[in-house]
C-alpha cells in the first residue's frame, strides 16, 4: 500500500446537477484492493468507477517520480537560463528567472500530486476501466478481448522508486490504456492477470 | 500448378525490371553527361567514335553490376503455401523467414504499374494488421500466376482446397469517367483554386505582368495534386460482390484489384461535400486494419462517388445485416451557454455506432460495435466547466474517427457504458472472419 494514502470519502459527494441517465452512484464497499483515494469536485461523477466498485489507485511513489522528473529539468534549465539571462540583463534578470523557475516547480509540485490522485483502474469482468488526468480527464474502457499485447516498462527513475507502467495495446494506436507508477511486483501481477484474461477471451481484429 | 506444391520464384522478368531500373538511374544521376561535349558555343551531343567509347566504357560496368542486382533479387525471393500458411524466404546471405497465418490476412492486393503492365507483370500485395512493415509483397508476379495467387491465398483464407477456382463476382456499381470528373470539380476548395487561377491569369494579362505566372504555378500544381490525381487514380472505378469479399478495380496509370474479404473493414465514413447534395453524392471511405501509412491514403476509397442511397447500401455490405441509415442521430444537448460546441449528432442501435460532424462537407463515421477496439471519454478543462464530454469509439488507424463530440457529461458517461456492453453483446454473436466459407 501506498503510504499515506488510504482515506475513505463516499465518492461524488457533492453532485452536479445532472440532466442524462446516470449510474447509479458507486457503493464505498468494493472488492480488497489497493485502497481508494477519492477524486473530489463536483461534475466528476462521469468519471466515478462502475457501480459496485472503486478505483484501484496506484502507488503514491508516482507522485515523488512526477517530482523528481520536474526537479531533473529543472536543474540544467535554471543554470543555464539564469547564466544567460544574468549576463544580458544584470542581476536583476537572474533572479526574475529563478523566481519563475521556482513557481514552475511549485506548480509540477502540485500537479504531480493532482496527477497521481486522478490515475485510478478497474478490473470488470469483461473489460478494463481506466482513469486519469486532472486537466483533461479521461476514462478507457478497454475489452480484455481486444488487448493484442501487454507491456511493462520502467525508465531509470521508476527502477530506483520501485514503480513500473504497465500498458494495454488494442489494435488502435489511440486506445492509449496505460497505468503507471504500480510497484514492480503488482505490474508483473497485474500483466500476467490481464494476459490471461485477454487470451482467454481473445477473438482477433 | 498450386502453390501448395513445390517452392516458387517471382517472374524472371523481374531481373530485367530491376536490372534497367539501375541503369536508367545511374544515367540519369551522370552518365548522360559523358555523352556530352563542350564546345565554345555551348554544349552539344556530337557522337565521335573516343565519346560512344567513353560512355561504353563506363556504363558497361554499371550494367554488369546491374545485371547481377536483378538476377539477386529475383534469386532470393522464395516462396510456397504450407498448410494454411503462407511462406516467404527472402535474402540469401542473411535468409528471413516468414509464415503468414492467412487467417490473419486482412486485404489482397494485385497491383500494376505502367512498366510492368509492358512487360506483362503484376506485383501482389498481402496486407496484415500490424503496421508498415507488415505487409508482404511479391514483386513482380507474371499476370496469370498473380492472379491464381491471389485466387488460392483467399480460397486457402476462406478454409476450402487449394485448386477451388476463383469465387464468381457479381459487378456491383460502376463510376462513369464524366461523373467522377464532376464530382472532383464540384467541391468548394477547387473551386476557389480555379476562380484565383483564372482571376490572377486575367490580372497577367490584363496588365501584361509576367510575375503572376509565379503565384499561379503552385496553384496549378494544387489543382494537378487536388483533381488530377485522384481522377487518374480512380478512373474507370468498378465495386464487385464476391463470396471472397469486396473486390475493387480502378486505375488509369496504375491499375489496382483489391480484394477485402468479409468482416475485414473496421470503420466505415461517408462523406458528402456541401455541392455534392444537390446531385444526391456521396463517398464511401473505409479503414481496413492493413492498411497504414501511405498505403492508407492509396487505398481507403471504397467508392470515390456514388449516389447516396448505394452508398449506404455499400455500407450496409460491409457491415451485414445492419442499416446505417435507419439509425436515429441525437443532436448535441442545447444551450445558450454551449451554442460555439453545439455541433454533430450521435446514434446507435445493437449493431452500429453512428456519428455526424461538420456542416458544410458532412461526415458520417460508422462503426460496427463488434468492431470497437475500446471506449474513451474524454473532457477538457472547458468543456467540464460546461458539463460536456466526448466519447470516442475506437477503430485501428485509418481515415475513420468516430467520436460523439460534446455530450452532457452524464449521458456520455451512459454512452460510454452502453456501448462497451453492446460491444461485448456483439463480439461473442459476431460472425466468424477466418475460413469464413466453412
Amino acid at each position: 500500500m501506498p503510504p499515506g494514502s488510504p482515506r475513505i470519502l463516499p465518492p461524488g459527494a457533492a453532485p452536479a446537477a445532472q440532466r442524462g441517465p446516470m449510474p447509479p452512484p458507486p457503493a464505498p464497499s468494493g472488492p480488497a484492493g489497493p485502497s481508494p483515494v477519492p477524486i473530489g469536485g463536483r461534475a466528476e461523477q462521469a468519471f466515478d468507477p462502475p457501480s459496485g466498485m472503486v478505483w484501484a489507485r496506484v502507488s503514491s511513489r508516482l507522485t515523488w517520480h512526477r517530482r523528481i522528473a520536474v526537479l531533473l529539468w529543472a536543474l540544467p534549465v535554471t543554470i543555464v537560463g539564469a547564466f544567460v539571462l544574468s549576463r544580458m540583463i544584470g542581476l536583476a534578470g537572474g533572479l526574475i528567472w529563478l523566481a519563475v523557475i521556482f513557481v514552475g516547480c511549485a506548480m509540477g509540485w502540485i500537479a504531480a500530486e493532482l496527477g497521481y490522485r486522478s490515475w485510478g483502474f478497474a478490473e470488470r469482468a469483461d473489460d478494463l476501466l481506466v482513469t486519469h488526468g486532472f486537466f483533461v480527464r479521461h476514462l478507457v474502457v478497454v475489452p480484455y478481448g481486444r488487448m493484442q499485447y501487454v507491456d511493462v516498462t520502467a525508465g531509470l527513475l521508476e527502477q530506483w522508486l520501485g514503480v513500473a507502467t504497465v500498458r494495454l495495446h488494442t489494435a488502435a494506436a489511440a486506445t492509449d490504456a496505460r497505468i503507471p507508477g504500480l510497484p514492480a511486483r503488482d505490474a508483473a501481477v497485474l500483466r500476467d492477470r490481464l494476459a490471461r484474461k485477454g487470451e482467454a477471451r481473445s477473438i482477433g481484429l | 500448378m498450386h502453390f501448395s506444391q513445390g517452392v516458387h520464384r517471382l517472374h524472371g522478368g523481374t531481373a530485367v525490371i530491376n536490372a534497367l531500373g539501375v541503369v536508367v538511374i545511374v544515367f540519369v544521376l551522370g552518365g548522360y553527361s559523358l555523352l556530352i561535349t563542350q564546345t565554345g558555343t555551348g554544349i552539344a551531343l556530337i557522337l565521335t567514335p573516343e565519346v560512344v567509347a567513353r560512355f561504353v566504357l563506363v556504363m558497361l560496368p554499371v550494367a554488369v553490376v546491374a545485371s547481377i542486382v536483378g538476377f539477386w533479387t529475383w534469386w532470393s525471393v522464395k516462396f510456397w503455401i504450407s498448410g494454411d500458411d503462407l511462406m516467404v524466404e527472402t535474402g540469401i546471405l542473411r535468409r528471413r523467414n516468414r509464415r503468414v497465418p492467412l487467417s490473419r490476412m486482412q486485404a489482397v492486393d494485385v497491383v500494376r504499374p505502367l512498366v510492368t503492365r509492358v512487360f506483362g507483370l503484376a506485383e501482389v500485395r498481402v496486407e496484415l494488421a500490424g503496421g508498415d512493415q507488415a505487409e508482404t509483397k511479391f514483386r513482380y508476379l507474371g499476370r496469370a500466376m498473380a492472379e491464381r495467387l491471389r485466387a488460392e491465398l483467399l480460397a486457402r483464407a476462406a478454409g476450402l482446397p487449394g485448386q477451388t477456382p476463383e469465387a464468381p463476382e457479381r459487378p456491383y456499381w460502376r463510376v462513369g469517367f464524366g461523373t467522377l470528373l464532376g464530382s472532383q470539380l464540384l467541391k468548394l476548395p477547387v473551386i476557389g483554386a480555379l476562380l484565383l487561377l483564372v482571376s490572377l491569369l486575367a490580372f497577367g494579362v490584363v496588365f501584361g505582368e509576367p510575375g503572376v505566372l509565379a503565384a499561379a504555378l503552385p496553384v496549378l500544381l494544387g489543382l494537378a495534386r487536388g483533381v488530377i490525381a485522384p481522377l487518374v487514380m480512380h478512373t474507370g472505378f468498378t465495386a464487385a460482390l464476391s463470396p471472397d469479399g469486396l473486390r475493387l478495380r480502378y486505375g488509369l496509370v496504375e491499375t489496382r484489384m483489391q480484394t477485402v474479404p468479409p468482416g475485414r473493414v473496421q470503420a466505415v465514413r461517408v462523406v458528402e461535400p456541401l455541392l455534392w447534395r444537390g446531385y444526391g453524392w456521396a463517398r464511401v471511405d473505409v479503414t481496413v486494419a492493413g492498411y497504414v501509412g501511405e498505403r492508407q491514403a492509396l487505398s481507403s476509397v471504397l467508392l470515390p462517388v456514388a449516389p447516396r442511397h448505394i452508398a449506404f447500401q455499400m455500407v450496409g455490405l460491409v457491415f451485414p445485416g445492419t442499416s446505417a441509415e435507419a439509425v436515429r442521430l441525437l443532436p448535441a444537448s442545447r444551450s445558450w451557454l454551449r451554442a460555439p460546441f453545439q455541433k454533430g449528432a450521435a446514434g446507435t442501435d445493437d449493431a452500429l455506432f453512428v456519428t455526424q460532424r461538420g456542416r458544410m462537407c458532412r461526415r458520417l463515421d460508422v462503426i460496427a460495435h463488434a468492431r470497437a477496439q475500446s471506449v474513451r471519454l474524454t473532457a477538457g478543462p472547458l468543456q467540464r466547466l460546461l458539463n460536456l464530454g466526448t466519447v470516442h469509439v475506437d477503430a485501428p488507424p485509418g481515415p475513420v474517427q468516430v467520436a460523439a463530440e460534446n455530450r452532457d457529461l452524464g449521458e456520455a458517461r451512459a454512452i460510454a457504458e452502453s456501448a462497451a456492453g453492446r460491444a461485448h453483446r456483439a463480439r461473442v454473436t459476431d460472425v466468424r472472419t477466418d475460413r469464413w466459407a466453412t
